[in-house]
Protein backbone atom coordinates (compact mmCIF):
# COMPACT_ATOMS: atom_id res chain seq x y z
CA UNK A 1 0.00 0.00 0.00
CA UNK A 2 1.20 3.37 -0.10
CA UNK A 3 1.40 6.53 2.79
CA UNK A 4 0.64 10.30 1.87
CA UNK A 5 3.32 12.63 3.80
CA UNK A 6 1.63 15.84 4.52
CA UNK A 7 4.25 17.66 2.74
CA UNK A 8 5.89 18.24 -0.87
CA UNK A 9 9.46 16.77 -1.90
CA UNK A 10 10.63 19.98 -2.81
CA UNK A 11 9.37 23.75 -1.77
CA UNK A 12 7.04 24.83 -4.62
CA UNK A 13 6.58 28.98 -5.00
CA UNK A 14 5.41 30.93 -7.57
CA UNK A 15 5.77 34.70 -8.22
CA UNK A 16 1.97 35.30 -9.48
CA UNK A 17 -0.77 34.55 -11.84
CA UNK A 18 0.62 33.32 -14.83
CA UNK A 19 -2.07 31.20 -16.68
CA UNK A 20 0.26 31.08 -20.25
CA UNK A 21 3.21 29.22 -18.14
CA UNK A 22 0.72 27.07 -16.09
CA UNK A 23 -0.89 26.08 -19.86
CA UNK A 24 2.41 24.58 -20.71
CA UNK A 25 3.83 23.02 -17.72
CA UNK A 26 0.68 21.13 -17.30
CA UNK A 27 2.14 18.85 -20.04
CA UNK A 28 4.41 17.45 -17.14
CA UNK A 29 1.32 16.44 -15.14
CA UNK A 30 -0.94 14.84 -17.92
CA UNK A 31 1.00 14.82 -21.22
CA UNK A 32 2.99 11.51 -22.64
CA UNK A 33 6.59 12.50 -20.98
CA UNK A 34 5.15 13.57 -17.50
CA UNK A 35 5.09 12.54 -14.35
CA UNK A 36 1.92 10.45 -13.96
CA UNK A 37 3.04 8.12 -17.56
CA UNK A 38 6.30 8.01 -15.61
CA UNK A 39 4.63 6.87 -11.94
CA UNK A 40 1.98 4.66 -13.90
CA UNK A 41 4.69 3.07 -15.82
CA UNK A 42 7.07 2.00 -13.65
CA UNK A 43 4.98 1.15 -11.22
CA UNK A 44 3.28 -1.27 -13.59
CA UNK A 45 5.78 -2.71 -15.23
CA UNK A 46 7.67 -3.86 -11.56
CA UNK A 47 5.30 -7.27 -11.31
CA UNK A 48 7.46 -8.30 -13.79
CA UNK A 49 10.96 -7.71 -12.80
CA UNK A 50 12.69 -10.53 -12.30
CA UNK A 51 15.18 -9.75 -9.66
CA UNK A 52 14.65 -8.05 -6.55
CA UNK A 53 17.05 -5.25 -6.95
CA UNK A 54 14.62 -4.16 -10.46
CA UNK A 55 11.86 -4.38 -8.40
CA UNK A 56 12.83 -2.62 -5.86
CA UNK A 57 13.81 0.88 -7.85
CA UNK A 58 10.63 0.32 -10.01
CA UNK A 59 8.83 0.77 -6.32
CA UNK A 60 10.78 3.88 -5.35
CA UNK A 61 11.13 5.51 -8.72
CA UNK A 62 7.48 5.08 -9.40
CA UNK A 63 6.99 6.48 -5.75
CA UNK A 64 8.80 9.17 -6.65
CA UNK A 65 7.24 10.56 -9.52
CA UNK A 66 3.96 10.34 -7.37
CA UNK A 67 5.50 13.26 -5.58
CA UNK A 68 6.69 14.89 -8.99
CA UNK A 69 3.48 14.89 -9.98
CA UNK A 70 1.95 16.84 -6.64
CA UNK A 71 5.03 19.19 -7.02
CA UNK A 72 3.93 20.07 -11.13
CA UNK A 73 0.46 20.15 -9.44
CA UNK A 74 1.24 22.54 -7.24
CA UNK A 75 2.82 24.97 -9.65
CA UNK A 76 0.19 24.77 -11.97
CA UNK A 77 -2.54 25.32 -9.26
CA UNK A 78 -0.67 28.27 -7.80
CA UNK A 79 0.23 29.38 -11.31
CA UNK A 80 -3.98 29.89 -11.94
CA UNK A 81 -5.69 29.73 -8.70
CA UNK A 82 -5.96 33.57 -8.77
CA UNK A 83 -5.56 34.35 -12.79
CA UNK A 84 -8.78 36.39 -13.79
CA UNK A 85 -11.17 35.20 -16.24
CA UNK A 86 -9.63 38.02 -18.60
CA UNK A 87 -6.12 36.86 -17.49
CA UNK A 88 -7.32 32.98 -18.44
CA UNK A 89 -8.76 33.91 -22.15
CA UNK A 90 -5.72 36.75 -23.10
CA UNK A 91 -3.38 33.45 -22.35
CA UNK A 92 -4.90 31.01 -24.43
CA UNK A 93 -6.74 28.59 -20.83
CA UNK A 94 -10.17 29.49 -21.99
CA UNK A 95 -10.63 26.60 -23.28
CA UNK A 96 -9.14 24.87 -20.23
CA UNK A 97 -11.33 27.09 -17.84
CA UNK A 98 -14.86 25.50 -20.30
CA UNK A 99 -13.64 22.14 -19.79
CA UNK A 100 -12.07 22.52 -16.09
CA UNK A 101 -12.41 26.02 -14.40
CA UNK A 102 -8.98 26.58 -12.67
CA UNK A 103 -9.60 22.54 -11.42
CA UNK A 104 -6.04 20.09 -12.24
CA UNK A 105 -6.78 17.93 -15.16
CA UNK A 106 -4.34 15.09 -16.97
CA UNK A 107 -3.74 17.22 -20.47
CA UNK A 108 -0.72 17.97 -22.55
CA UNK A 109 0.59 21.36 -23.63
CA UNK A 110 -1.81 21.61 -26.14
CA UNK A 111 -5.31 20.19 -24.22
CA UNK A 112 -4.77 16.58 -25.33
CA UNK A 113 -5.89 14.02 -22.77
CA UNK A 114 -3.39 11.55 -20.86
CA UNK A 115 -3.82 7.94 -22.34
CA UNK A 116 -1.98 4.73 -21.38
CA UNK A 117 -1.08 4.76 -24.87
CA UNK A 118 1.96 6.33 -23.48
CA UNK A 119 3.14 3.64 -21.78
CA UNK A 120 3.84 0.30 -21.93
CA UNK A 121 4.30 -2.85 -19.71
CA UNK A 122 6.28 -5.09 -22.40
CA UNK A 123 6.81 -8.30 -19.52
CA UNK A 124 10.49 -8.02 -21.44
CA UNK A 125 12.53 -6.31 -18.53
CA UNK A 126 15.19 -5.61 -21.18
CA UNK A 127 12.81 -3.68 -23.00
CA UNK A 128 10.89 -2.00 -20.03
CA UNK A 129 14.05 -0.82 -18.51
CA UNK A 130 15.04 0.61 -22.09
CA UNK A 131 11.99 2.22 -22.73
CA UNK A 132 12.14 3.56 -18.87
CA UNK A 133 15.70 5.07 -19.39
CA UNK A 134 14.23 6.82 -22.68
CA UNK A 135 11.02 8.30 -20.65
CA UNK A 136 13.88 9.40 -18.36
CA UNK A 137 15.64 11.17 -20.92
CA UNK A 138 12.22 13.03 -22.36
CA UNK A 139 11.28 14.31 -19.46
CA UNK A 140 14.71 15.75 -19.43
CA UNK A 141 14.49 17.37 -22.41
CA UNK A 142 10.93 18.39 -21.53
CA UNK A 143 12.06 19.93 -18.56
CA UNK A 144 14.69 21.57 -20.33
CA UNK A 145 12.17 23.28 -22.88
CA UNK A 146 9.84 24.24 -19.92
CA UNK A 147 13.02 25.99 -18.74
CA UNK A 148 14.18 27.66 -21.59
CA UNK A 149 9.96 28.87 -21.54
CA UNK A 150 9.56 30.00 -18.15
CA UNK A 151 9.50 33.66 -17.50
CA UNK A 152 9.20 33.01 -13.43
CA UNK A 153 12.73 32.15 -11.69
CA UNK A 154 10.70 30.88 -9.01
CA UNK A 155 8.91 28.41 -11.03
CA UNK A 156 12.18 27.89 -13.43
CA UNK A 157 14.03 26.66 -10.27
CA UNK A 158 11.63 24.05 -9.37
CA UNK A 159 11.71 22.88 -12.74
CA UNK A 160 15.48 22.41 -12.43
CA UNK A 161 15.00 20.10 -9.50
CA UNK A 162 12.74 18.06 -11.53
CA UNK A 163 15.10 17.70 -14.15
CA UNK A 164 17.70 16.85 -12.29
CA UNK A 165 15.83 13.84 -10.56
CA UNK A 166 15.48 12.26 -14.23
CA UNK A 167 19.04 12.28 -14.63
CA UNK A 168 19.50 10.39 -11.17
CA UNK A 169 16.56 7.66 -12.37
CA UNK A 170 18.18 7.31 -15.68
CA UNK A 171 21.56 6.18 -13.67
CA UNK A 172 19.33 4.05 -11.23
CA UNK A 173 17.42 2.47 -14.16
CA UNK A 174 20.56 2.01 -16.30
CA UNK A 175 22.75 0.16 -13.32
CA UNK A 176 18.62 -1.72 -13.18
CA UNK A 177 19.39 -2.88 -16.88
CA UNK A 178 23.43 -4.42 -16.04
CA UNK A 179 21.94 -6.09 -13.19
CA UNK A 180 19.32 -7.85 -15.27
CA UNK A 181 21.85 -8.12 -17.65
CA UNK A 182 23.84 -9.95 -15.61
CA UNK A 183 21.21 -12.10 -14.56
CA UNK A 184 20.24 -13.04 -17.73
CA UNK A 185 24.04 -14.49 -18.26
CA UNK A 186 24.03 -15.89 -15.09
CA UNK A 187 20.72 -17.92 -15.98
CA UNK A 188 22.32 -19.19 -18.97
CA UNK A 189 25.46 -20.64 -17.94
CA UNK A 190 24.05 -22.62 -14.96
CA UNK B 1 2.72 29.30 7.93
CA UNK B 2 5.05 30.37 10.75
CA UNK B 3 9.29 30.62 10.22
CA UNK B 4 9.68 27.92 12.98
CA UNK B 5 7.10 25.62 11.59
CA UNK B 6 8.86 26.70 8.22
CA UNK B 7 11.72 25.92 8.43
CA UNK B 8 11.96 22.79 10.84
CA UNK B 9 9.65 21.45 7.89
CA UNK B 10 12.40 22.75 5.30
CA UNK B 11 14.79 20.55 7.03
CA UNK B 12 12.59 16.99 7.24
CA UNK B 13 12.09 17.71 3.46
CA UNK B 14 16.13 18.46 3.24
CA UNK B 15 16.54 14.98 5.60
CA UNK B 16 13.98 13.30 3.63
CA UNK B 17 15.63 14.15 0.24
CA UNK B 18 18.99 12.55 1.49
CA UNK B 19 17.18 9.67 2.85
CA UNK B 20 15.48 9.18 -0.65
CA UNK B 21 18.44 9.19 -2.65
CA UNK B 22 20.02 6.25 -0.57
CA UNK B 23 17.73 4.50 -0.71
CA UNK B 24 17.73 4.30 -4.62
CA UNK B 25 21.28 4.09 -4.84
CA UNK B 26 20.94 1.14 -2.39
CA UNK B 27 18.30 -0.58 -4.62
CA UNK B 28 21.03 -1.24 -7.15
CA UNK B 29 23.71 -1.45 -4.57
CA UNK B 30 22.59 -3.70 -1.89
CA UNK B 31 26.39 -4.81 -0.43
CA UNK B 32 27.09 -1.18 -0.69
CA UNK B 33 27.56 -1.65 3.40
CA UNK B 34 28.85 2.37 3.80
CA UNK B 35 25.97 3.76 1.82
CA UNK B 36 23.72 1.69 4.19
CA UNK B 37 25.69 3.02 7.70
CA UNK B 38 24.71 6.69 6.46
CA UNK B 39 21.12 5.13 5.47
CA UNK B 40 20.36 4.01 8.36
CA UNK B 41 22.03 6.91 10.15
CA UNK B 42 19.75 9.46 8.24
CA UNK B 43 16.78 7.04 9.09
CA UNK B 44 17.08 7.98 13.08
CA UNK B 45 18.24 11.94 12.49
CA UNK B 46 15.24 11.76 10.21
CA UNK B 47 12.89 9.61 13.15
CA UNK B 48 13.83 12.43 15.61
CA UNK B 49 12.86 15.21 13.28
CA UNK B 50 9.72 13.96 12.46
CA UNK B 51 8.61 13.21 15.94
CA UNK B 52 9.70 16.24 16.83
CA UNK B 53 7.45 17.83 14.01
CA UNK B 54 4.44 15.56 14.83
CA UNK B 55 4.53 16.49 18.39
CA UNK B 56 4.13 20.85 17.78
CA UNK B 57 1.88 20.53 14.49
CA UNK B 58 0.34 17.53 14.01
CA UNK B 59 0.73 14.25 12.00
CA UNK B 60 3.02 14.58 8.80
CA UNK B 61 2.01 10.65 8.17
CA UNK B 62 -1.51 9.27 8.37
CA UNK B 63 -2.82 6.15 9.07
CA UNK B 64 -1.08 5.52 12.56
CA UNK B 65 1.93 7.02 12.16
CA UNK B 66 1.81 10.09 14.25
CA UNK B 67 -0.46 10.63 16.95
CA UNK B 68 -3.17 13.39 16.77
CA UNK B 69 -4.85 16.06 19.23
CA UNK B 70 -8.48 16.92 19.76
CA UNK B 71 -9.82 17.29 17.08
CA UNK B 72 -8.48 15.25 14.54
CA UNK B 73 -5.74 17.79 13.70
CA UNK B 74 -4.92 15.83 10.04
CA UNK B 75 -7.05 17.67 8.23
CA UNK B 76 -5.84 20.72 9.28
CA UNK B 77 -5.19 23.55 6.45
CA UNK B 78 -2.42 24.05 4.97
CA UNK B 79 -2.04 21.26 3.42
CA UNK B 80 1.29 20.82 0.98
CA UNK B 81 -0.34 22.58 -2.22
CA UNK B 82 -1.53 25.45 0.12
CA UNK B 83 1.96 26.42 1.45
CA UNK B 84 3.63 29.37 0.80
CA UNK B 85 7.75 29.09 1.77
CA UNK C 1 28.08 -4.87 -6.32
CA UNK C 2 28.30 -5.95 -9.67
CA UNK C 3 31.82 -4.71 -11.72
CA UNK C 4 31.68 -3.41 -14.96
CA UNK C 5 32.63 -6.44 -16.82
CA UNK C 6 33.91 -6.54 -20.54
CA UNK C 7 30.90 -5.68 -22.41
CA UNK C 8 29.33 -7.29 -25.78
CA UNK C 9 27.74 -5.60 -28.86
CA UNK C 10 23.97 -4.97 -29.06
CA UNK C 11 23.99 -4.14 -24.96
CA UNK C 12 23.62 -1.00 -23.52
CA UNK C 13 26.18 0.21 -20.90
CA UNK C 14 25.83 2.68 -18.02
CA UNK C 15 28.46 2.33 -15.65
CA UNK C 16 27.75 1.64 -11.69
CA UNK C 17 28.17 4.65 -9.83
CA UNK C 18 30.43 4.28 -6.32
CA UNK C 19 29.32 6.54 -3.69
CA UNK C 20 31.95 7.94 -1.78
CA UNK C 21 30.65 11.25 -0.63
CA UNK C 22 27.61 13.54 -0.70
CA UNK C 23 26.05 17.17 -0.49
CA UNK C 24 24.81 18.42 2.94
CA UNK C 25 21.24 17.51 2.88
CA UNK C 26 19.78 21.18 2.18
CA UNK C 27 22.28 22.11 -0.24
CA UNK C 28 21.59 18.49 -2.13
CA UNK C 29 17.42 19.15 -2.03
CA UNK C 30 18.31 22.30 -3.87
CA UNK C 31 20.65 20.85 -5.96
CA UNK C 32 17.91 17.84 -7.05
CA UNK C 33 20.87 15.15 -5.79
CA UNK C 34 22.74 14.61 -3.35
CA UNK C 35 25.40 13.27 -5.66
CA UNK C 36 28.20 15.19 -6.64
CA UNK C 37 29.24 12.70 -9.21
CA UNK C 38 25.41 12.81 -10.99
CA UNK C 39 25.11 16.92 -9.85
CA UNK C 40 24.72 17.88 -13.75
CA UNK C 41 22.90 21.04 -14.09
CA UNK C 42 21.15 22.40 -17.19
CA UNK C 43 23.20 25.85 -18.84
CA UNK C 44 20.83 27.19 -21.17
CA UNK C 45 23.68 29.62 -22.49
CA UNK C 46 24.50 26.67 -24.40
CA UNK C 47 21.46 26.82 -26.34
CA UNK C 48 22.24 30.37 -27.68
CA UNK C 49 24.63 28.65 -30.36
CA UNK C 50 22.00 26.43 -31.77
CA UNK C 51 19.67 29.84 -31.75
CA UNK C 52 17.82 29.00 -29.04
CA UNK C 53 16.21 31.22 -26.12
FE1 LIG D 1 11.87 10.37 -13.40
Amino acid sequence: MWLYEKKLQYPVRVSGPNPWLAKNIITQYGGPDGELSASLRYLTQRYTMPIPEAKGALTDIGTEELAHMEIVAALVYNLIKDATLEQLKAHGMDGYYADHDRALYFVDATGNPWTATYIQSKGDPIADLHENMAAEEKARATYEWLINLSDDPLVTDALRFLRMREIVHFQRFGETLRLVQEWMDRKKFF
Amino acid sequence: MQRDRRELLLKIMALDFTALELNLYLDTHPRDARALEDYNRVTQELFALRQEYQERYGPLIHFGHGYSKYPWQWIEEPWPWEMTF
Amino acid sequence: MAENRKMRLARAYVPFQQYTRRFAPFDGLMRGTIFPELYLPYRPKEMMGRGEE
